[in-house]
């Protein structure tokens, strides 16, 4: 690990461990700033608790995933993100022409970095689960049981079948989403970054 | 692409390909960017599905921690002003000692002279040729103007001199000046005396002590007043407040 914990890194190690205690401030500190800048742009209290959210689950992913390191602080980096998810769902809602109200905030290049980094994670996140979603039904159901199980020798046995054709079935369904998500134009996107 | 790739990249992440299969699977990946691609896919999948369903219920517990963090935040705000009773609780607490402070102090506390000087209206008896001076006393002390009351009721005192009702009031008037050994002098006089008059007199002789805090000598006073006088009740009440 070359890269260096930011001292925020603790909102990180928060969302791992559900840490109520240090959540709070998250909210407490930061989440002020994010409303208002909701509120300023069409949206409301409850739109804001949404976006602030979701933005965090997805840090958590991230983190739980790619063992994603804060290296700047958390304050810019959060509301960029939660910024930048309102806008989304803004155009989502139809209000096409949006500019949000900026106050100016100074970002260095590796906030910058590090905002994107977590965009493009969400966005392969969100690919990935649609696409799951159109497999089929026994794909989705023996997937799920050999993540969850994480042994294939006990997938088979629960299964009854040997351990070469569950290995087999996995990798045929595991093939299945690869194309799906190769083909898709979600992909096409996220290859140009 | 042949299925048989899947095969081998499920093999490859789980460590199970041979020594053979391994060296066709790097030259693939080395040459082959159809396979290098795939194999990505694959790869990146296979790490996010499965950290999806592994941590599936600590994700859902992580979401019910954020949502009641957001309710207790944010939703207050869109409420306008309105505190949380949790954030309220030390004010309530203060609120309510500082009330209970209040009534020990009220329950515990001494006695006010004006809470108990409420002087019945004054309508002498007497009646005289000089009927203004009656009129114009009564007025004053009825408007609570004790001086000018005082000064008629001198007037009166010179033209009945044994009237009683007058000096009372006359020491009344003096007490409600603040001129307590006056006062004093007159309802003592007064109450040591067989008049109508001598119970009332000894009940202000105790408020004349009262409203200088001389509380044992307003109490020892109220005590030398019969059950069978009018000022007895009121005399118990102030008692009981000593």
């Amino acid at each position: 690990m070359d890269k260096k914990k930011h001292a925020d890194h603790i909102y990180i190690e928060a969302l791992l461990k559900n840490d109520s205690r240090v959540l709070s401030k998250i909210y407490e500190k930061y989440s002020p700033k994010i409303v208002a800048m909701v509120k300023k742009n069409s949206g409301n209290a409850d739109d804001a608790q949404d976006i602030i959210q979701e933005v965090l689950v997805t840090i958590y992913h991230q983190a739980n995933e790619k063992n994603f390191i804060l290296t700047c602080p958390f304050d810019a980096y959060f509301y960029l993100l939660c910024k930048r998810k309102w806008l989304n769902e803004l155009k989502k809602r139809g209000n096409n022409r949006v500019t949000i109200v900026e106050e100016i905030t100074s970002i260095s290049e590796e906030q910058e970095q590090q905002v994107e980094e977590t965009e493009i994670f969400e966005q392969q996140h969100q690919l990935f689960e649609k696409m799951f979603k159109e497999l089929g039904q026994k794909c989705q159901e023996l997937l799920k049981t050999t993540f969850k199980i994480k042994s294939m020798e006990k997938v088979a046995e629960i299964l009854g079948v040997t351990y070469g054709y569950a290995r087999k079935k996995k990798s045929q369904c595991m093939g299945q989403i690869t194309k799906l998500v190769k083909n898709s134009n979600e992909f096409q996107q996220l290859k140009s970054y | 692409m042949k299925e048989d790739n899947y095969i081998l990249f499920e093999k490859y992440l789980s460590n199970e390909l041979t020594t053979e299969e391994l060296d066709y699977f790097d030259l693939e990946l080395s040459t082959n960017t159809y396979f290098k691609q795939e194999f990505e896919i694959y790869k990146s999948l296979n790490e996010s599905l499965s950290s999806k369903f592994e941590n599936e219920e600590n994700e859902t517990e992580l979401r019910s921690t954020l949502t009641n963090l957001g309710k207790e935040f944010i939703k207050e705000e869109k409420k306008g002003k309105v505190i949380s009773i949790k954030r309220l609780r030390p004010l309530m607490v203060a609120a309510s000692i500082a009330l209970l402070v209040g009534f020990f102090l009220f329950n515990n506390g001494n006695p006010v002279y004006s809470d108990f000087a409420k002087h019945n209206n004054l309508e002498l008896v007497v009646r005289s040729e000089n009927n203004s001076a009656i009129s114009k006393a009564e007025e004053a002390f009825n408007t609570k103007n004790y001086k000018t009351a005082f000064a008629q009721l001198t007037v009166l005192e010179s033209e009945f001199p044994n009237d009683i009702e007058i000096q009372l009031h006359k020491g009344i008037c003096l007490l409600e000046l603040d001129k307590y050994s006056q006062a004093e002098t007159i309802f003592t006089n007064i109450s040591n005396g067989t008049s109508a008059f001598k119970n009332k007199a000894t009940w202000y002789k105790a408020l004349t002590y009262l409203k200088q805090e001389q509380f044992e000598n307003c109490s020892n006073t109220l005590q030398t007043i019969p059950k069978s006088a009018d000022e007895y009740e009121l005399a118990q009440k102030l008692l009981k407040k000593l």
